[in-house]
């Protein structure tokens, strides 16, 4: 019996106890009877509460617990000796015996997996048996202590609303064991890069080619891994050509949305930029590649300017339209934020709608821009498809924007995907290049989070 | 000191000042147009980018005798474009986001009704709160990262399957349901909550039989809102692999499997010609089915949404 159906059958034991608590409450409380502390209901919960989780949470160490116990017990029988010592061909071996008899497959490739194929199953068989067993046993056990305390004094909803407040706690922790995750499994990998590449020649050094040598004795075995062209690439794509984009045109689409249009064309315009929002990275980053690109290098090549297919401009133009949305509701918010008498003032002096907008309505809004900015700059520099599509692989360290150059993510995607042996500088570079992104995002967020708060603040 | 400064009134019939406020009120019309300009390139944009992605794709569904392309429809992914579904793709994609919606949903609203209603301010409870805000900003790829190093090197879950697929999209999607929850709740007025804990409900109570269910709809759209964008998310998925080619549909939360996104990422890799009309084509579904997630949270926003 599988670990699911196990779980399934206790939270149907759990329902059947959530019925015979609240019946045995039933038969206590209502009108002439006892004034009872809890609800029929409560008192249900309370037993169906104690039914299921110690036996879910026995049930989640045991599925930890017994995979172990049954590879055990098979390399411990007799028909295991005949298995070949080397690790990974053993290893190959398990596990095709193991597809073999939970049915996963029909066919082996190696003979020893027949033979080994019984074994598993009977072990599988034996530890699914105890593990229902003690299981079910502790479900019966928890459920009957439980069933044994219903009675009119006993605080059954005290103790139900304590655990769900428990429960509530634990929600909420996840966040925390998320960020905790991302900051240590970026910092203990990157340490290991550490340890096999100096930090100074990653975080300043100008010559990038991760590519490792199969041989040791390959000419240009130990690849450079300086990450200097990275972060220009990025920089040069998500903060100046995308900015150049977005900037402009979202600050004037916030400014005409607030300033001047009618309530009919805003309340049109305002889901269009939301759907701009929407539309996945994917789509742009083929649409950059398959559209935008092309269009760019005949434009350099009628310059006369060479012009490479990956271009920086084609990736950027693209990314600057993506992160439109976000400068514009930022700015949105921060020209709501100015208080209507300073816009009055301006108008009653005679200033006209521009004037306003320019001498006081944007300087005041100013920090709350400013913010908006430094946010989408951090959401341009973690973006992933559009760049990986459109732009280069090239760690080229150039300002012209018609040449290729390569992203921090997009060498991530690079370094991860192929083949991969985990030990190797070149994957773990990547967790490297995640570190530098992780804490260059989060120093962004941080910083703009505050100027907006702090502008808010000089407004109330 | 005392000498009063000598001054004509305005006199606005002047030619000069006629000209001069003639320039004004144009540089107020350029600066209107301009503002026109900017909303028209933004909307002309994203109207460009749907015609051109309808133009390429809408030949991916027809077949070649003129009728609908059914096996584009049903099959999976092949190496010959004319053979190519966009059904296993899909498949792959429902069962991630069941994964991200079981996980991510309760765990989101649970916090949020823990951040809003019962957490004392203190120093825990900010950490939650900055984390949460944290998260929300981290680039996509970086939950990558994570479920890479995690599910798949520590927990050795199996590569490509939709159940890694929709945990690191879950912990993607979690705190945009716990930020647009704590606004629902912090929406519903305390009146209801003293008037519920007047007659003689406890805490849990309120919040469970009063508040949430008040909440709900707000709680709903932001959820949508989130799933949509787990379902365009590209970048994490190739992190844990899931960009092997797997040309039947996934049978179970474990099996290799693809989605519609990282679908269309592979077949834009491809030279073959035939492969743009499906791209395209396969782009086509992915819009639909999140406009159409998008029109759903809109309609429910609007339905539901009250003042109180």
């Amino acid at each position: 019996m599988s670990l699911a159906a196990i779980a399934m059958l206790i939270f149907g034991l759990a329902a059947a106890a959530w019925a015979a608590g609240r019946a045995r409450a039933c038969a206590f409380a209502g009108p002439g009877k006892a004034r009872a502390h809890s609800l029929p209901a409560q008192h249900g919960w309370y037993v169906a509460l104690w039914t299921a989780i110690p036996a879910l949470l026995f049930l989640s160490a045991w599925s930890s617990v017994s995979g172990n116990l049954i590879y055990a017990d098979v390399l411990a029988s007799p028909e295991a000796a005949s298995l070949p010592g080397f690790d990974m061909q053993r290893h190959a071996v398990l596990r095709e015996a193991y597809a073999l008899a939970t049915g996963q497959s029909e066919t082996a490739f190696h003979p020893q997996a027949r033979t080994l194929a019984p074994v598993y199953e009977r072990a599988v068989d034996y530890y699914g048996r105890i593990g229902l067993l003690v299981a079910l046993l502790i479900a019966f056990a928890g459920g009957a202590w439980a069933f044994s305390r219903v009675s009119p004094h006993f605080r059954a909803r005290t103790r139900v609303e304590r655990l769900v407040m428990g429960l509530l706690l634990l929600a909420s922790l996840i966040a925390v064991l998320t960020t905790l995750g991302i900051v240590l499994s970026l910092l203990f990998e990157s340490l290991r890069f550490f340890s096999m590449v100096n930090p100074i020649e990653f975080l300043f050094g100008i010559n990038w080619s991760p590519q490792m040598a199969i041989r040791p004795d390959q000419a240009g075995s130990s690849g450079a891994f300086g990450a200097v062209p990275l972060f220009w690439g990025t920089v040069f794509i998500g903060a100046i050509i995308a900015m150049i984009v977005a900037i402009p045109l979202g600050l004037m689409s916030a400014i005409y949305l607030t300033q001047y249009a009618s309530p009919r064309l805003r309340a049109w315009m305002k889901p269009l930029l939301e759907v701009l929002a929407g539309v996945p990275t994917v789509v742009y980053g083929y649409f950059a590649a398959l559209t935008v690109a092309p269009a760019v290098r005949d434009l350099g090549l009628s310059l006369g300017i060479p012009a490479s297919t990956e271009s920086a401009l084609a990736a950027g133009l693209v990314m600057g339209i993506m992160i439109i949305p976000f400068v514009s509701s930022m700015a949105d918010d921060s020209i709501a934020a100015v208080p209507q008498a300073m816009r009055d003032g301006s108008l009653a002096m005679g200033a006209t709608t521009s004037e306003t907008i320019h001498k006081v309505l944007v300087p005041a809004a100013l920090p709350g821009v400013v913010g908006g900015v430094l946010l989408a700059v951090s959401r341009a520099i973690g973006e992933t498809m559009i760049v990986v599509m459109a732009a280069g692989l090239a760690a080229n360290l150039t300002a012209n924007p018609f040449d290729s150059v390569t992203t921090v993510t997009t060498q991530i995607v690079q370094l991860l995907t192929g083949d991969q042996e985990f030990d190797s500088p070149k994957t773990l570079a990547a967790f490297a290049l995640g570190l530098v992104l992780f804490l260059v995002t989060l120093a962004l967020n941080i910083v703009a989070l505050r100027v907006v708060k702090k502008y808010r603040e000089a407004y109330e | 000191m005392n000498k009063s400064v000598e001054r004509t009134p305005t006199d606005w019939n002047g030619a000069a000042m006629r000209r001069r406020i003639r320039r004004r009120y144009a540089a107020e019309r350029r600066f209107r147009l301009l503002g026109l300009g900017a909303i028209l390139v933004s909307a002309g944009f994203l109207a460009f980018l749907l015609v051109t992605m309808l133009g390429n794709g809408i030949g991916g569904f027809v077949s070649e005798d003129g009728g609908i392309d059914w096996n584009f429809l049903t099959g999976s992914d092949a190496t010959d474009p004319a053979e190519v579904g966009i059904w296993g793709a899909f498949k792959g994609s429902l069962l991630t986001m069941i994964v991200t919606l079981a996980l991510a949903f309760p765990i989101g609203v649970l916090s949020a009704v823990y951040l809003e209603e019962y957490a004392r301010r203190n120093r825990w409870t900010d950490m939650i709160e900055v984390s949460i805000n944290n998260l929300a900003a981290v680039p996509s790829i970086i939950f990558g990262l994570l479920g890479l190093a995690v599910f798949l090197n520590v927990m050795h879950l199996p590569r490509s399957a939709p159940l890694v697929g929709g945990l690191t999209l879950a912990l993607m999607t979690m705190p945009v349901i716990v930020i647009a929850g704590r606004n629902a709740i912090k929406s519903v007025p305390p009146s209801i909550r003293d008037a519920a804990l007047g007659v003689g409900a406890s805490r849990i109570q309120v919040v469970f039989h009063h508040v949430l269910p008040l909440a709900l709809p707000g709680i709903l759209t932001g959820t949508i809102i989130g799933m949509a964008r787990a379902l365009g998310e590209t970048a994490p998925l190739l992190m844990i692999g899931m960009r092997a080619f797997v040309a039947t549909p996934p049978d179970g939360f474990d099996d290799p499997a693809s989605v519609l996104p990282v679908q269309i990422f592979l077949w834009s890799d491809e030279v073959s010609r035939g492969f743009v009309e499906k791209t395209s084509a396969a782009i086509i579904v992915l819009l639909v089915f999140l406009l159409a997630m998008n029109g759903i949270a809109i309609y429910l926003r609007n339905k539901f949404e009250r003042r109180w």
